[in-house]
């Protein structure tokens, strides 16, 4: 026992410094030679590379970055790469960010559209270096000529200057089921569906209520409009002096969200979760029967709800498709589940959802690195370019989903063609939705802000509390968690 | 005792007492204490996000503010509502299985089985549980929307995710049904330790189970039965886990408990750590007083009596040894 | 008997008792055994029907799922393993090291710690978190595990229960006999103490394994590289989106995260039990 005991003390303890030990060591040496490195300026032959510090909250950015040395032999030399990843799932990404920024260990980072305002205007905009002074020659001049989607533009400005660019566009449209469009309209034809659904609210409703007088839903839940109903608002949630403001078309959201409950418009799913899903592959696949344009009662009935309706479409953008309801529709070619019964047309208000932002810091000792890799993604229109190859799909030797970028030039030589929505060419509707989508609605603390105005609004929506309780106690909660008052 | 040992354990080994204790004390001092007494400065000053920090001008300013938080408030609010309605349950479903577990008149068979099964919940992970939970009472398809249906007791799907009274009677089952085994084994124990003459002379005046229970066991298990009011309170208000992940606090907040509201606070949004650390004290001294109360009410008034006794017998050697030498 | 006697109704209420014993057993297991079920079933089955007894055959499709995704249940497991068995060890052999201090030694202070440790038994986890934190940031001790293991050091409930243990079980005459010998004190305690303490360094290496293995709160803001990142943590990044379309992978998850736990326990359950009860009588 004795032994035994001593024994895993000494472990323990030969663990514990090996421990310290490894991290010390992984920081420290690295930390070095990028001094060193940059005393010496690019000594690509010494044997030793330089270090890039990545921060990242989900593996995308990270594997262009490998991408990108890999298939550059001479930054390979150069340059090694240290990931730091942190899912935002529970928002812990942000405080390891910021301290990390706070110490000087981050090269280049990738911020959220819930949250990048922080990092390219916010409290944290101090520690970010703007893409002139990484080293990126003509800054403007190259997202003019390669027609970088404004709203992301806006977003990464700061004091007049770029500081993120995206390479992702997520200008929104309205996705929707073919066999629904047919059996309700008679057409599936995007052009004239995008006349019944809008422009505008109003006539939005109204094809809500066509489509629930045939027994459909036109959407699964709130969240699918309040994408749509948030970035379509005049202002965001917080005034120039940092109050709270509930701008009066996402006031409107509570009778959205309550009409869309009380009329049976929706599923009342939330989004993300089981039932959300289960709409896009119309609870498990029994599409080929609604080819003839026909409601059917599904066999298996215990599975949903005796008021559960098959659904005629989603708020999204480009990534929606190709990375969430293309693996939901219970098929991978037509005739399968709903694959090949989705089209896109033009949102009935303009909006964005989502995008990844990449962003180089100041006190970065690899400025010359992350210059290139951050111009490589966010501003090069060539077949080489990462934009390119995102939107085709050919960054990886595997065939990838096609994505609409930031840039319309590489969007308009990219071919949009997708199976999921029976071939159509998505970047058709995708460039003018990005032009008319706006960053200005976006604020530093949405994430935050946003869980607790849905939170509110379902209550409303259900019935729980009056309309005036909702905004009183949403600003309630804003002020006592993060400190926001209400403005007035 | 002669006067070597007493010379060998007093005296000159004192500074080993000393000496083994500097471990737990230099942890303790360094990962316990200075975060403790850190986390109250913090309380005092401005300390949010990267910004520099200042003490207040008013250093109790967030001290005040925060016991006028009306959603803190809500938030302790919220812990206490969970924890009792999780811990009647608890104590009373624990009652009866111990009195059945130690019943004399008829023993159960597969108690071993039935214990190892009742106190497995407590040794899984609360964010596996949580996860677990939120899974099966999924809206609409969630196995329990299943059975529900299946059994003709709902005809449609009820969304528990939303509803507030739902959630919290969810949070509330999941601790009661991961401690009602902890408790029950604790309570066996604590019948187990009490003296068997007791009984028997109950049996002698003709007791029967019931009266037995309650005018014997019962108090017999005062201690016990604080013990684990004391545990399960200082638990309780620290419950994180389960309410975090299992419905994120929600819905309108009817899950948030006092420390789910400190994690909000602290780490989303805009990181007021002032305002997290002044309501960190604030439970730190809620927790301490009610400890105090329990302590105080769970004295053992003659293991007192009995020190007390003992000290003045060792007084007493003492002036006899002296006077001896 | 007097039980016989009434052996109609005692007979009804000993059913009652198994009846209601089974039901909570029943309670206990349910929701594991529809972990274990669904770990094998495909997503669209669990889709279509969420509660099954049959296995299904989609163990191994559930497990790609893994593949490239932050979830990695090895390095999740091997992070745990280590975190939990170092501050396992630290915790039982100076836990007992401090309890040894207050029931051998006669020391001045030894009330006064011995309050201090029943104090440092009421602060609550939270309370210190955001010091701990902010601390940690500044030490630069973050993906470390050394600020996972070492305040496992600092255990007062272990402390409590090692002192109460200790105090009827250790014999004073042994010990003097060992210091006549010529034995350094800290050798009787290595050599004669240690092994004594075994039953109880048995129970509370358990529960101190179970609770370093299942501990959330500080490794999900200390450890955000991933590649340091304990069991629980990627099941709570399970509730992220990435998952919550592949339920059959979800739930083979959390079966990998628990398993390990099953193994221990069902193996020690002897002791659990008994050093829950232990706790209990001594207190």
């Amino acid at each position: 026992m004795k032994k035994a005991i001593s024994l895993i003390a000494a472990l323990s303890m030969l663990l514990g410094c090996t421990a310290c030990g490894g991290s010390s060591s992984s920081d420290k040496p690295a930390d070095t030679t990028a001094s060193k490195a940059a005393d010496t300026t690019k000594a690509p032959d010494d044997g030793k590379k330089q270090t890039i510090n990545l921060y990242a909250f989900t593996d995308e950015v990270p594997n262009m970055v490998k991408r990108y040395i890999e298939t550059h032999e001479d930054f390979g030399k150069q340059y090694e790469l240290k990931v730091t990843q942190i899912p935002t799932t529970n928002q812990e990404y942000q405080p390891a960010l910021d301290a990390a920024l706070k110490n000087g260990g981050v090269d280049m980072f990738a911020a959220e559209a819930a949250f990048v305002k922080k990092y390219t205007q916010g409290d944290m905009s101090q520690y970010v270096s703007s893409y002139e002074d990484l080293g990126i020659q003509d800054v403007n001049d190259k997202i003019k000529s390669a027609e970088i989607a404004q709203y992301t533009v806006d977003i990464g400005t700061k004091d007049g200057k770029v500081v993120g660019l995206g390479y992702q566009a997520t200008g929104g449209a309205f996705i929707y089921r073919r066999s629904i469009a047919k059996a309700v309209w008679g057409t599936d034809d995007p052009a004239q569906i995008k006349d019944k659904v809008g422009p505008g609210w109003d006539k939005f409703w109204a094809a809500a209520a066509e489509l629930k007088a045939k027994g459909y839903g036109i959407v699964s839940g709130d969240g699918d409009v309040w994408h749509a109903v948030e970035n379509g608002s005049d202002k965001g949630w917080l005034t120039d002096d940092g109050k709270l403001y509930i701008d009066p078309k996402r006031e409107q959201f509570l009778d959205i969200s309550k009409q869309l409950t009380d009329k049976g418009w929706s599923n009342k799913t939330q989004d993300w979760t089981h039932a959300w899903y289960a709409d896009m592959r119309d609870y498990g696949g029994q599409n080929e029967e609604e080819k003839d344009g026909q409601k059917i009662v599904t066999k298996d009935s215990d599975i949903k709800t005796a008021d559960t309706k098959q659904i005629f479409g989603y708020f999204g953008p480009a990534w929606l498709i190709n990375y969430v309801i293309v693996n939901q529709v219970n098929g991978t070619a037509k005739g399968q589940g709903t694959f090949g019964d989705w089209a896109i047309c033009e949102s009935p208000v303009g909006f964005f959802w989502g995008g990844t932002w990449v962003l180089g810091t100041k006190d970065s000792k690899v400025k010359d690195g992350v210059a290139k890799i951050i111009e490589w993604i966010t501003l090069d229109t060539t077949e080489d370019g990462l934009q390119y190859k995102w939107a085709n799909g050919t960054l990886y030797d595997k065939p990838g989903a096609k994505d609409a970028v930031a840039s319309a030039v590489v969007m308009k030589k990219s071919d949009g063609k997708n199976d999921l929505l029976d071939g159509q060419n998505m970047f058709e509707v995708f460039v003018p939705a990005n032009s008319s989508a706006k960053g200005s609605t976006l604020t530093q603390y949405d994430e935050a802000i946003n869980a607790e105005w849905r939170d509110q609004v379902r209550a409303y929506a259900k019935g729980d509390k009056s309309k005036e309780a909702a905004i009183k106690d949403f600003k309630t909660v804003v002020n006592d968690k993060f400190g926001i008052a209400a403005a007035e | 005792m002669n006067k070597s040992q007493r010379h060998l354990k007093g005296l000159s080994y004192a500074k080993y007492g000393y000496l083994f204790a500097i471990p737990f004390i230099v942890i303790f001092l360094i990962f316990q204490l200075y975060p403790t007494l850190y986390t109250a400065f913090i309380g005092f000053t401005d300390m949010k996000g990267v910004n520099p920090v200042h003490v207040l001008d008013h250093p109790f300013d967030n001290f005040k503010d925060i016991v006028h938080n009306q959603t803190f408030l809500k938030s302790l609010r919220n812990t206490v509502v969970i924890w009792i309605m999780n811990f009647i349950p608890q104590i009373t479903l624990a009652l009866i299985l111990t009195a059945w577990f130690t019943s004399r008149t008829s023993k159960l068979k597969g108690q071993g089985f039935f214990k190892v099964v009742f106190y497995m919940p407590n040794i899984i992970t609360a964010a596996t549980i949580a996860i677990l939970f939120s899974t099966l009472f999924g809206f609409p398809t969630g196995p329990v929307n299943q059975l529900l249906k299946s059994w003709g007791i709902r005809a449609t799907a009820f969304d528990f995710m939303t509803s507030k009274s739902a959630s919290k009677l969810i949070v509330a089952f999941i601790q009661f049904w991961t401690w009602y085994g902890n408790t029950m084994i604790l309570l066996v124990s604590g019948v187990l330790g009490i003296s068997p003459d007791i009984y028997e002379a109950a049996d002698i005046d003709g007791a029967n189970g019931v009266q037995t229970f309650f005018r014997i066991t019962l108090p017999n298990l005062k201690t016990v039965l604080l013990y684990t009011l004391i545990t399960s309170m200082i638990g309780g208000l620290n419950m994180f886990d389960i309410p975090l992940l299992f419905n994120r606090g929600g819905p309108d907040g009817a899950t948030t408990t006092a420390s789910v509201f400190i994690y909000q606070v602290a780490f989303t949004g805009t990181n007021l750590y002032y305002r997290a650390a002044a309501a960190s004290m604030v439970l730190f001294v809620i927790v301490l007083i009610l400890s105090a109360i329990l302590f105080y009410l769970m004295r053992d008034k003659d293991a007192i009596a009995m020190e007390k006794m003992k000290k003045a017998e060792r007084k007493k050697h003492k002036m006899k040894e002296r006077r001896g030498f | 008997m007097a039980a016989r006697k009434r052996s109609g109704l005692s007979t009804g209420f000993t059913i009652f008792q198994y009846i209601i014993c089974i039901i909570l057993a029943i309670l206990s297991l349910l929701p594991f055994i529809i972990m274990l079920v669904n770990a094998t079933r495909s997503s669209s089955e669990i889709q279509a029907n969420a509660i099954s007894f049959i296995p299904g055959k989609s163990l191994l499709t559930n497990y790609k799922v893994f593949d490239g995704k932050s979830f990695n249940p090895w390095t999740g497991f091997i992070n745990s393993a280590i975190i939990s068995v170092c501050a396992t060890a630290c915790t039982i052999y100076f836990s007992t090291l401090t309890a040894y201090t207050l029931v051998a030694y006669d020391w001045k202070a030894k009330k006064a710690f011995f309050a201090l440790i029943m104090c440092v038994l009421m602060i609550p986890g939270q309370v210190t978190a955001i010091g701990f934190y902010q601390f940690m940031y500044k030490v630069g001790l973050v993906n470390s595990f050394i600020p996972l293991i070492l305040p496992a050091i600092a255990a007062p409930a272990t402390v409590f229960f090692m002192r109460q243990y200790m105090l009827p079980s250790l014999s004073m005459e042994i010990v003097q006999s060992a210091r006549i010998d010529g034995a350094g004190e800290f050798r009787i305690f290595n050599q004669i103490v240690l092994p004594l303490m075994k039953p109880a360094m048995a129970t509370q290496a358990i529960f101190s394994f179970v609770a370093t293995w299942n501990a959330l709160f500080i490794p999900l803001i200390l450890l955000i590289d991933r590649k340091k990142w304990t069991m629980p943590i990627m099941v709570a990044q399970l509730q992220g989106d990435m998952y919550k379309t592949e339920y059959g992978a979800v739930y083979l998850a959390l079966v990998m995260t628990v398993l390990p736990l099953f193994v221990v326990y069902f193996l020690l359950s002897k002791y659990i039990i008994a050093g829950v009860a232990l706790g209990g009588v001594k207190e």
